[in-house]
C-alpha cells in the first residue's frame, strides 16, 4: 500500500503537472497529429499574449493584491502603442507602449496607496474601478474605431517579428515569455526586492514593522504588471494586426485563472512564476482539448470557470 | 451505564490524537465533577487546545471514549456540543462584529428565541443574570474585551450549558474587569455549571479552580485539589523541572541617557515627554487602551503624530516611518504576534532574516547559504524549538515564535528595543528564557522599553517606571522602592 500511497502524495503535490499530462494524453489519443514538431510549435505559439498578463498577475496576486485592471490596460497600451508607430518609428512605439503600460500600472498603485486600501479586498475594487476607466480611455481615444496595421506608413516588421516571428519552430513570443519568466522568477526568490515583495503579500503589516517599505514594493508590483500587460497588449495586436479598443476584455479573468490554477495563493505571498507557466499551459490545453472534443464556447467558459473554483478550493484547503 | 445522574459532567477516557509529526494527546484521561471549576493548566503545545477542540467537535479523536453528562459521545460537531450543553468560549471570541449583541447571542436561532424581538428580550434576560447592562442592540464591534466575554458567557448560558470551557479567559483583561470574571465564575458554579477554566495565570487558577489537572507533552501529568499544591510544585510539573524563580535578577546596567522624547502629542496622546537611558528597562504600566502601546508605536514611526521630537545620542531625528525607526536603531516587537510580527505562512528563516535582508547578501542576489547559517545560529543562541529552520513558523509554539521576532531584531543590533506585551499566551518556563534575553540585550549595552499587561512582570524587570493614564505620563516609580498598590493607583489615573 506504501507504493499507492507515494504516487497519491505525488499526484496531490503536483496536481497540474498530473492534469497537464492527462490532457496531452486525451489530445492525443483524439488528435493523432498532436505530438508532432509543428504541432509543439504551434502549441508555443497559443501561449502568446495571455502569458505575459498572466506574469504580471501572479506579481501582483504574490504581492498580496488582484489586479482587475489589466484588461483595461491591454486595450489602451494596444490602441496607444498602434497608433505610436506612425508618430515615433516602431521602436519609440515600442518602448512608449511599454511607458503607458508603467504609468497605467502607477497610476493603480498611487490610488490603492493613496486611499489607504492595502487590503487586497478594497484594491481589488480600485483596480476594477480603474480598469472601466482605462477601457473608456481607450475608446474614447480611438472614437470606438478599431485601428489597423495595415493603414500605417512606417515599418511594422520589428511588431510582426514578435507577434508571429519564429525561431526554427519557436515562436519569438515563446522565447521572450521563457526569458522573461527566468528574470522575473530570479527576481521574486533571489533578490532583496522580490523577497519584499513576498513578505508584504503574506502579512503586510508585519512587513511594515520590519521596515519593509511596503508603499514603494506596492508601486513596483503594480508597475510591472502594467508592463507585462502592455507587452502582452503588444504581442496581441501584432499577431492580429489590428487593435481594437475592446481587446482586452475578460483577460483580467483568465490570467486569474492562469495564475491560481498553477498554484499561485490568493492569500499572497506564495507563489511562482514558473508554475503560472504551467497553468498557461494547462489552459490552453484545456481549450484545445475541449475545442476537439466539439464542446461549445459557451459550455467552455462553464467549465474554466468550475476549473478556476477548483483551484481556489484545493489553494484554501492548501492554506489549512 | 444507564442514564443515572452521575456527579461527573465529563469523563475522558485514554483519549488520544496525532497530526502529522506529532502525538498532540497521548492518552490522556480526564474527569470533571458536577459545579465544580476545573484548572487545565500546561505550556503551549502540552495539548490543552487539542482536547478542547475534540471536546466541541472540531477534531475526532484517534481513540479513547468521551462521555459528557452520562452519554458517550462519538462524532460530533460544534453545534451539537452545544446543544447538548457543552460551550466554549475561544480566546479569540466567535463573535461577530457587525451583529448586534443580542443577535450574536441567539445566532441561527432566532427562530426559537421567538423573532427578533424575543431574541432581544431573553439576551437582555441572560446579561442581566450575570450583572451586565450592556444593550442587546449595541454592535458587538462596539464592546470592549471584557464586554464581549460577557456576550459569550451569556451566549453558553443560552444553550442552558453544563460545563463551559474557558480558554485562556483573562488574557486581555485589566485587573478590574478581571475581578468581575471572577464573581462571575463563581455564580455559575452556584448554580452548577462546571467550569473548564485553561489558563497560564497560575494565580487565577489558585484563585478560582477547585481541581487543577496539569498537562505537558500530550500527557496528562496529575489531577488534585488545588488546596493540595502550592505554586513551586505546580509549575514544576508543568515544565518538567523545578523553576524556583519566575524572574531573573534585575539586570542594572543603566548608564548615561540615551534617548529624549519630547511633546509627543498625537490624537489620543497629551504632550508625553520622557527620557530613556542606555542599558535601562523601561516600563510603561497602564490600563489596556491607555496610549502604551500609541506611545511607542508613534515613537518608531508607525502611526502619524501631531508633533513629536526624538533626540538619540543628543541627535534629532526625523521618523515618519517604521523603516526610519529601524534605521535610528530601534525595533519593535510588536504587541499582536501573529497580526504584526510574524509572516506566518514563511519559513522560521525568513521570518528571521526579514529585518536582515542587507546582511544575508552576496552581490546583488539574497545568499540562501548566509540565510540559513543567520537563522541556525540565533536557533542555537536562543534555543529556539523548531524542527528545522526552513519549517513553517506557524507550526511553532507561542513563545518560540517570539524568540524568532527577537532574534531577527537582535541581528540588526538595535540601541533601543521597544517590547509590547512580549511574554503575552507564552508558557512560564519560555516566559523566563525570554526575560534572560532581555537581560542579556541591555547588559550589551541596549535599552529596553517594555509594556506589559503583567504588572509583576514589568515590577520585576524595569529600573523605572512610568505610568500612564489616558494618553498621559502620569508618573514615574523607581520599582524596587515603591509599592506595586501605589503604582497602580497611579495607572488608574
Amino acid at each position: 500500500m506504501d507504493a499507492g500511497k507515494r504516487i497519491g502524495n505525488f499526484v496531490k503535490d503536483n496536481l497540474v503537472l498530473v492534469t497537464i499530462m492527462i490532457l496531452v494524453l486525451v489530445t492525443a489519443v483524439l488528435e493523432p497529429k498532436f505530438l508532432t514538431i509543428a504541432n509543439m510549435g504551434n502549441l508555443m505559439n497559443q501561449f502568446g499574449p495571455l502569458s505575459f498578463v498572466a506574469l504580471g498577475m501572479t506579481l501582483a496576486i504574490i504581492g498580496g493584491f488582484i489586479d482587475l485592471s489589466v484588461a483595461g490596460i491591454v486595450s489602451l497600451s494596444a490602441v496607444f502603442t498602434l497608433s505610436m508607430i506612425d508618430v515615433l518609428g516602431q521602436f519609440g512605439a515600442l518602448l512608449a507602449g511599454l511607458l503607458a503600460g508603467a504609468l497605467l500600472g502607477l497610476i493603480n498603485a498611487g490610488v490603492v496607496v493613496s486611499c489607504g486600501a492595502l487590503t487586497q479586498a478594497k484594491a481589488l475594487f480600485i483596480t476594477y474601478g480603474l480598469s472601466a476607466v482605462f477601457s473608456a480611455s481607450a475608446l474614447l481615444y480611438t472614437d470606438g474605431a478599431t485601428q489597423h496595421m495595415s493603414h500605417l506608413e512606417n515599418r511594422t516588421d520589428l511588431f510582426q517579428a514578435i507577434g508571429s516571428g519564429r525561431m526554427g519552430f519557436v515562436p519569438v513570443s515563446f522565447l521572450l515569455f521563457v526569458v522573461i519568466m527566468a528574470l522575473l522568477h530570479l527576481f521574486l526568490i533571489r533578490t532583496q526586492t522580490g523577497r519584499e515583495i513576498c513578505l508584504g503579500g503574506a502579512n503586510i503589516t508585519a512587513a511594515q514593522l520590519a521596515g519593509i517599505p511596503v508603499k514603494r514594493r506596492i508601486a513596483l508590483v503594480f508597475t510591472l504588471s502594467g508592463v507585462l500587460s502592455a507587452f502582452g497588449a503588444i504581442v496581441l495586436f501584432s499577431r492580429i494586426t489590428t487593435a481594437s479598443p475592446l481587446l482586452g476584455a475578460n483577460y483580467e479573468t483568465n490570467a486569474i485563472l492562469a495564475v491560481v490554477v498553477g498554484g499561485t495563493s490568493l492569500s499572497g505571498g506564495r507563489g511562482s512564476v514558473i508554475r503560472t507557466m504551467l497553468g498557461v499551459m494547462l489552459v490552453i490545453l484545456l481549450s484545445n482539448c475541449l475545442n476537439l472534443l466539439g464542446v461549445s464556447t459557451y459550455l467552455q467558459s462553464v467549465l474554466k470557470g468550475a476549473v478556476l473554483i477548483i483551484a481556489i478550493w484545493i489553494d484554501r484547503r492548501r492554506v489549512k | 451505564m444507564g442514564r443515572e445522574l452521575s456527579d461527573r459532567i465529563l469523563s475522558v477516557e485514554h483519549v488520544s490524537k496525532s497530526f502529522p509529526g506529532v502525538k498532540a494527546l497521548d492518552d490522556v484521561s480526564l474527569e470533571v465533577g458536577r459545579g465544580v471549576v476545573h484548572g487545565i493548566v500546561g505550556e503551549n503545545g502540552a495539548g490543552k487546545s487539542t482536547l478542547m477542540k475534540i471536546l466541541s467537535g472540531v477534531y475526532t479523536k484517534d481513540s479513547g471514549t468521551v462521555e459528557f453528562d452520562g452519554q458517550r459521545v462519538e462524532r460530533t460537531t460544534p453545534m451539537e456540543s452545544l446543544r447538548r450543553g457543552l460551550s466554549i468560549i475561544y480566546q479569540e471570541f466567535s463573535l461577530i462584529s457587525s451583529m448586534t449583541v443580542g443577535e450574536n447571542i441567539f445566532l441561527g436561532r432566532f427562530r426559537e428565541a421567538g423573532g427578533m424581538k424575543g431574541t432581544h428580550q431573553k439576551a437582555g434576560e441572560l446579561l442581566g443574570q450575570i450583572g451586565s447592562s450592556i444593550s442587546t442592540h449595541k454592535l458587538v464591534s462596539e464592546l470592549s474585551t471584557s464586554e464581549k466575554q460577557m456576550v459569550e458567557i451569556a451566549k453558553a448560558l443560552s444553550f442552558e450549558s453544563k460545563l463551559i470551557i474557558m480558554d485562556e479567559p483573562s488574557s486581555s483583561l485589566t485587573e478590574e474587569e478581571l475581578a468581575k470574571l471572577g464573581a462571575l465564575i463563581r455564580q455559575m458554579r452556584e448554580k452548577g455549571i462546571s467550569i473548564l477554566y485553561i489558563s497560564h495565570k497560575l494565580d487565577e487558577i489558585f484563585e478560582y479552580c477547585d481541581v487543577v489537572t496539569i498537562m505537558r507533552d500530550g500527557h496528562v501529568i496529575d489531577t488534585r485539589p488545588v488546596s493540595e499544591l502550592d505554586r513551586g510544585e505546580m509549575v514544576g510539573m508543568m515544565v518538567g523541572r523545578t523553576i524556583e524563580n519566575e524572574y531573573p535578577e534585575r539586570p542594572r546596567a543603566v548608564g548615561e541617557p540615551l534617548m529624549r522624547v519630547e511633546h509627543l502629542t498625537t490624537g489620543k496622546l497629551k504632550d508625553i515627554s520622557f527620557t530613556l537611558n542606555r542599558g535601562e528597562i523601561l516600563g510603561f504600566v497602564g490600563l489596556v487602551g491607555a496610549g502604551r502601546t500609541e506611545i511607542v508605536r508613534a515613537i518608531y514611526g508607525a502611526d502619524k503624530v501631531k508633533r513629536k521630537e526624538v533626540r538619540i545620542e543628543g541627535k534629532s531625528l526625523k521618523i515618519t516611518s517604521p523603516r526610519d525607526g529601524k534605521r535610528c536603531g530601534m525595533a519593535l516587537v510588536p504587541e499582536d504576534r501573529k497580526q504584526q510580527g510574524l509572516v506566518l505562512p514563511f519559513s522560521v528563516e525568513s521570518n528571521i532574516s526579514m529585518a536582515n535582508l542587507e546582511k544575508v547578501k552576496r552581490g546583488i542576489f539574497l545568499s540562501p547559504d548566509k540565510e540559513r547559517k543567520m537563522a541556525e545560529e540565533n536557533i542555537d543562541s536562543l534555543l529556539i524549538k523548531t524542527p528545522s529552520p526552513t519549517a513553517a513558523i506557524v507550526n511553532l509554539s507561542g513563545g518560540n515564535q517570539q524568540k524568532c521576532i527577537i532574534a531577527r531584531w537582535l541581528e540588526t543590533e538595535p540601541k533601543i528595543f521597544i517590547m509590547d506585551e512580549p511574554t503575552r499566551g507564552i508558557d512560564v518556563g519560555a516566559k523566563y528564557e525570554i526575560y534572560m534575553l532581555m537581560k542579556k540585550a541591555v547588559e550589551a549595552g541596549s535599552s529596553i522599553i517594555l509594556i506589559s499587561s503583567e504588572l509583576p512582570e514589568v515590577l520585576h524587570m524595569s529600573n523605572r517606571v512610568l505610568t500612564i493614564a489616558d494618553g498621559r505620563i502620569t508618573g514615574e516609580f523607581d520599582p524596587e522602592k515603591v509599592s506595586a498598590q501605589e503604582i497602580m493607583n497611579r495607572a488608574i489615573g
